[in-house]
């Protein structure tokens, strides 16, 4: 009965793609620890890979100009942490100054609303009672963040020397390591693992490429924006904003709550330094969408807005912030993965079905 | 130690001997006319081989290619709706249109007898033609060559079952 039921294309598509899916579930368990780095690094590789091809075009082999691509990030790196940290580090002390004041406007802003309330419809809002909520609320979520902190530096400090090292050898022997392993299928899906590979490299280089350079250009653009409005921490937020628009769709949204809060911030409240951190956000996004996607990523991959939504709150929900950011080329691979197993499967299924109707 | 013991050879390195043997074999092709020796030796090495036996199916009508396949040993027939089309051996080359765009076979390659094939996938050109992109233009215009004989070479065969 299972045969028989494995034997329909569709079936037995299924069937392979779930074992390869469990494959990579046990696979990313086991590997969960160095996830991250992995991710980073392999990331780096699709950047980086490029430079280390145009010194293997001069002549370098492939451990020479590995080694390279690894000096020259590691120099980047130091000279860019060098240089971008001291600044960071003082607009982050900035902002954190300027929290308490955050909240402070937030409560009074929350008393003025309750009031007209009351004044307009004679409800009464227990304000009191949920800006304590509110508050203890804000210091587990502070409580928490320490903690997180302080595994963050643990876990950057981690990554520091591991990304590296991974990007080196990745650079260096990943292909050897694809071959030995593809090299493994049998005769009859040789052909077939080794296009639904190429296809799902391809497009996912494109992908990290793409989402990159975007990010960056996000970076620039919020940054110049926020400095002309006079917003304090342009540098950081800019930072942030580049960051959280490697989250398609959702990130741009979440890219606009520290902007509003820092406006404010200020006081007298300024309503229109908040509608202008606003339109940065929004202008930003304009010139993303009419110019920057279309260079960069656009065609990179190609699944329904809401596939890409609700598989970003799903991934957010299972793996936080770097669920988010994988939520994308993790699901576009395995719609390469499905849809080229169905189509081998199905060309096989149908030449048996025209050689027996031939027999 | 001597390094030639076999605990201490690197397993995954392919042989010698086949390499040569291969990358002469590739030479004596039209696809590998003005490319060095050299460079042909250095795609030998990332070229996947494969053993296969009498009967089986190499690739058939409908399945979507993704490689060039050189004969080293054996023999490889080719053929679409039943009919014979090609009796290919040693040292003969099928499926190159695979290498250009991502459409369907459209024969069937049989093994007629134990056979030995060396693969050349698309991965493998695409991350040449970006190392050495001269000899990767050469070796287009090779193939386009190739497909431009077979090309009138089909027309003649038209025209003349035609006439």
């Amino acid at each position: 009965m299972i045969q028989t039921l494995i034997q329909h294309p569709r079936s037995k598509t299924l069937f392979i793609f779930s074992l390869i899916s469990a494959v990579l579930a046990i696979l990313a368990i086991l590997l969960a620890p160095l996830l991250i780095p992995i991710i980073i690094s392999f990331a780096l590789y699709a950047l980086l890979e490029p430079i280390s091809e145009i010194f293997e075009r001069y002549g370098l082999s492939r451990n020479a100009s590995s080694l390279s691509v690894l000096l020259i990030l590691v120099g980047i790196g130091s000279i860019g942490g060098s240089l971008l940290l001291p600044h960071l580090s003082t607009q982050l002390s900035s902002l954190q100054s300027q929290l308490p004041i955050v909240w402070e406007t937030i409560t009074t802003m929350g008393n003025d609303f309750s009031q007209h309330i009351v004044s307009s419809l004679g409800l009464e809002i227990q304000s009191s009672g949920l800006t304590l909520h509110f508050f203890n609320q804000l210091n587990d979520w502070g409580k928490n963040a320490l903690i997180e902190g302080s595994n963050l530096i643990i876990s950057l400090s981690l990554l520091l020397v591991l990304v590296p090292i991974f990007t080196f050898f990745l650079i260096r022997d990943f292909r050897n390591f694809r071959n030995n392993i593809l090299d493994k299928l049998p005769n009859s899906s040789f052909e077939m693992g080794w296009l639904i590979y190429y296809r799902v490299a391809h497009q996912l280089q494109e992908y990290i490429r793409g989402i990159m350079i975007q990010s960056g250009i996000m970076c620039i653009i919020t940054t110049i924006g926020f400095y002309i409005i006079g917003l304090d921490s342009p540098f950081l937020l800019g930072v942030i904003a580049g960051v959280l628009n490697l989250i398609p769709y959702v990130g741009p949204l979440l890219a606009m709550v520290l902007p509003v809060l820092l406006a404010l911030a200020h006081t007298p409240v300024e309503l229109w330094l908040i509608g202008s951190a606003i339109s940065v956000i929004l202008i930003a996004q304009v010139i993303d969408n009419a110019i920057v996607i279309p260079a960069v990523v656009a065609n990179a991959v190609n699944l329904h807005p809401l596939v890409v939504i609700v598989g970003i709150i799903i991934f957010g929900n299972l793996f936080g912030f770097i669920g988010m950011v994988v939520a994308i080329p993790v699901i576009s691979t395995m719609n390469i993965i499905y849809c080229g197993l169905h189509q081998g499967i199905k060309n096989r299924s149908d030449l048996k079905l025209k050689t027996e109707s031939i027999s | 130690m001597n390094s030639k013991h076999p605990l201490w050879q690197n397993l995954f390195r392919p042989k010698e001997d086949r390499i040569s043997e291969v990358t002469d074999m590739w030479m004596s092709t039209p696809l590998f006319d003005k490319i060095t020796k050299r460079e042909c030796r250095d795609l030998v090495k990332t070229m996947h081989p494969r053993h296969y036996k009498k009967g089986e199916m190499v690739f058939s009508s409908g399945d979507i290619g993704a490689s060039i396949v050189l004969i080293r040993s054996g023999g490889i027939e080719i053929k679409a709706t039943e009919k014979l089309l090609a009796e290919l051996t040693a040292g003969d080359f099928f499926g190159e249109v695979a290498l250009i765009i991502d459409e369907p076979r459209t024969a069937d390659a049989i093994a007629s007898e134990e056979s030995e094939l060396i693969f050349f996938l698309r991965t493998d050109l695409d991350e040449w033609v970006k190392r050495s992109p001269k000899s990767g233009a050469q070796f287009m215009l090779n193939i386009a060559t190739v497909l431009a004989a077979r090309l009138r070479h089909t027309n003649i065969l038209l025209s003349l079952q035609n006439n």
